[in-house]
């Protein structure tokens, strides 16, 4: 039943995605993404990590994507015109050079990875739980909680600078 | 060391957060007039007090932060880099005519925090805050590159700057989860025990997480081929941002870059950084040397074809990248050394360049070659450092260009390998001579003589003369600065 | 967890690619954007099933800080987008080419 299931959101994670990124009218990317999202969290809850998966609804789903959703209205963006073509390529020696480094990423990778972890690693309790990943992010992860406290402060500050017009 | 112990070896960057806080909160209780002297004032206090605190702050026995900062005269090293570079565009951004009619508050407190992100890229031993202080550096550059907000070009590189920087990332974002997956833990020498214990036949996954790695940093250094944004941002960016980028990140990048790719993909951390060698079957040298070649040779022939001086400035500074790439294959300790101190005294010539063409904008409001014809004659006392800093960036004696340069190429010839790349690197510099010879070629050579020189604002002439002073000093006596760096190649490790 | 770790892998890779596809020949800002958020969810995907193959929870730590910087990244890059179409109007980023020479 698990297995069924994390093909099915596995699935629907890849369609959505492909959606996205082939499509011409921002709005449906939107919509589009915000769905894989869902998904994507549906995966998250069945590895255990439950904590993560709240956060995927919340942030991504919700703020992220709301947030692109906004921006698409706002700017009121225009499905790209059919006879532009879908791709432009100024550097394709670039583009080339990256696309060959995908087949070797998705040649070499899942392949390693299953040899590596032919031996189970040690397991320790309940690591969905969020008292367990709160207590690493006040513990052992403190500094970089409280710098990336800086940074969205950081990124707060810069948001309303640039986007407002004088201040 | 536990959280709270560790603050005693933090100050330095607590100090910086703090003034960053008064920064924000004097913006909201002084009134506009007067506000950007104020907060100049303040600013450049916050350099001087975060310098002394560097200066007596005790180097720990251990990692801090559980393991996530190293306090070691490396990272101290750069933070007096950091901390030079950022001290001289505070000094002489008031007099930059691009920014008159800003508000100036946000500029200073950005960079005050990108400083901050530097920081804790030069002293990272955690995948998490690796990550982290790079995005805080870029996310600050990016605000700071579209600071002209109502100017196109600002904009759009500050677009095109976003949009590279978060593709990078993520690709290096990508490197780092694979090394995660091996390790199980976010300690770097964590991760440096697992890749040595890969099992038979899947060797190639430490490869492909290098170069996914590679990426991210090479971004931060402009290497190519992630160099794109350079130019555009280069030129888009206020000058004063531009000079800034061009130095301290590029600083921070090579920091991250020796220690982390050192440690990670070095055969054994116990062993002396005299004699380090990669992983056993990572062609870590000659992916390095590829990469360093191609960055010294594109940098300098597309500089060769720009017309705007900030232009060819950028493309000058991707291929000192490459230069110092050159080291990067061997990474052992003179290596490091040869790296330190190039960055030393590039940090001098590139900045001097860059005020240079600061004031020539101020003046004449100039930014392609063939506007600063008879500059020699027209204000003679920028234009004269400004053929020194040029023969420093070609690395022609005495200066100190040429020293930074001959401990670089003496790191491949003692360890007799890569001879070949040594070779290009030769051949670029001499490419390298035709374009920094244009310029000097088109201000003492065109142009007529005149009867009036000009100068600008007294402190824009002290600190070109001030850049100047070490430029020419280190290219005849360099052992103080070389002392110094020796006596920084201390990098933690655990075991030590 | 029955499904093996390197389907997850795989999985996530394959999302990555698509990821990077849409950052190298989409022309719109947007769908840009999009395409890294993309990729960044892969990296999570794979961060996620990595903590869950180790049964620590030091993966999820990282998925957490991962998400706050693309909140932040997209805040900041929307900002620039949207400055940038005050004054030029668009947000295809082939009309952007004022900075090549």
């Amino acid at each position: 039943m698990t297995t069924a299931l994390f093909y099915l959101f596995a699935a629907l994670l890849i369609g959505s995605a492909l959606f996205v990124v082939l499509n011409r009218n921002p709005m449906y990317s939107v919509v589009a993404l915000v769905f894989g999202f869902a998904n994507l969290a549906g995966i998250y809850f069945l590895l255990e990590a439950y904590f993560i998966g709240a956060l995927q609804v919340l942030v991504y789903a919700g703020a992220i994507m709301v947030l692109f959703l906004f921006v698409v209205m706002l700017l009121d963006v225009k499905p790209d015109k059919p006879r532009r073509g879908l791709v432009h390529l100024d550097r394709w020696w670039f583009a080339i050079l990256v696309v060959l480094f995908l087949g070797l990423l998705l040649g070499i990778v899942p392949g390693a990875v299953r040899l590596i972890t032919s031996v189970p690693a040690g397991h320790e309790a309940d690591i969905g739980n969020v008292e367990r990943v709160g207590q690493a992010l006040f513990t052992s992860y403190l500094l970089p909680f409280e710098v990336a406290a800086l940074l969205l402060t950081v990124a707060l500050i810069g948001t309303v600078f640039l986007a407002k017009r004088k201040i | 060391m536990t959280n709270l112990q560790s603050t005693a070896y933090f100050l330095p960057e607590l100090l910086i957060t703090g003034f960053a806080v008064l920064i924000v909160l004097i913006d909201v209780f002084i009134g506009r007039a007067g506000r950007n002297r104020v907060i100049w004032t303040l600013s450049l206090t916050a350099v001087v007090v975060v310098g002394v605190a560097l200066y007596v702050q005790p180097v720990p026995g251990e990692a801090l932060f559980y393991g996530s900062l190293a306090a070691d005269p490396f990272s101290r090293f750069f933070k007096w880099i950091f901390l030079l570079a950022t001290a001289i565009i505070y000094f002489i951004s008031p007099y930059t005519r691009q920014l008159k009619d800003t508000a100036q508050n946000e500029y200073y407190l950005f960079l005050l925090l990108v400083m901050l992100g530097m920081f804790l890229m030069a002293s990272a031993l955690d995948l998490i805050i690796i990550y982290l202080s790079i995005e805080i550096v870029s996310i600050g550059s990016f605000v700071l590159a579209g600071f002209l907000k109502s100017d196109r070009l600002s904009n759009e590189s500050s677009l095109k700057y976003v949009i590279y920087g978060a593709f990078s990332s993520g690709i290096m974002l990508y490197g780092l989860t694979l090394l995660f997956g091996l390790a199980g833990s976010t300690s770097i020498f964590d991760v440096q025990e697992a890749l040595a214990n890969l099992p038979q036949g899947s060797e190639l996954m430490a490869l492909v997480a290098l170069v996914m790695i590679l990426v991210g940093f090479g971004y931060k250094i402009s290497m190519v081929p992630f160099h794109f944004w350079t130019p555009d941002v280069y030129q888009g960016a206020p000058t004063t941002i531009t000079a800034y980028l061009s130095v301290a990140p590029k600083a921070a990048g090579f920091a991250l870059l020796l220690r982390v790719l050192g440690i990670t993909f070095g055969a054994d951390p116990s062993i002396p950084w005299e004699e380090w060698v990669p992983l056993t079957g990572l062609p870590f040298g000659v992916l390095i040397a590829v990469f360093a070649a191609l960055t010294m040779t594109i940098g300098n022939v597309l500089a060769i074809q720009q017309d705007s001086v900030k232009r060819m400035l950028a493309y000058s500074s991707v291929a000192h990248a490459g230069y110092m790439l050159m080291a990067v294959t061997l990474m052992n300790a003179q290596a490091l050394q040869a790296i330190m101190f190039y960055l030393a005294v590039y940090l001098f010539m590139n900045l001097g360049a860059f005020v240079v063409a600061i004031v020539v904008h101020n003046q004449f409001g100039y930014d392609d070659i063939d506007d600063w014809k008879g500059l020699g004659f027209k204000i003679p006392l920028i234009a004269v450092p400004m053929g020194i800093f040029l023969f420093g960036l070609t690395g022609l004696p005495p200066t100190a260009g040429f020293i930074g340069k001959v401990y670089l190429f003496a790191v491949l010839i003692a360890a007799k390998q890569f001879w070949w790349l040594a070779v290009v690197g030769v051949l670029n510099s001499v490419v390298s001579l035709y374009y920094y010879m244009r310029i000097l070629k088109v201000m003492f050579m065109d142009g007529e003589p005149v009867d009036k020189t000009v100068s600008d604002h007294p402190a824009m002439t002290a600190t070109v003369l001030a850049l100047m002073v070490p430029v020419l000093l280190l290219g005849v006596y360099w052992s103080p600065l070389l002392e110094l760096i020796r006596s920084s190649l201390r990098i933690f490790s655990p075991g030590l | 967890m029955v499904v093996p770790l390197h389907h997850i892998i795989a999985i996530a890779s394959l999302l990555f690619s698509i990821g990077v596809l849409g950052v190298l020949f989409r022309r719109n800002a947007i769908i840009v954007f999009m395409s890294i958020e993309i990729m960044l969810n892969a990296v999570n995907l794979a961060f996620v099933a990595f903590s869950n193959y180790h049964g620590n929870v030091h993966g999820q730590v990282f998925v957490f800080f991962t998400m706050t910087l693309a909140a932040a990244e997209v805040a900041v890059g929307l900002a620039i987008i949207i400055s940038l179409f005050r004054n030029l109007q668009t947000s295809d980023i082939t009309e952007i080419h004022n900075l090549k020479n």
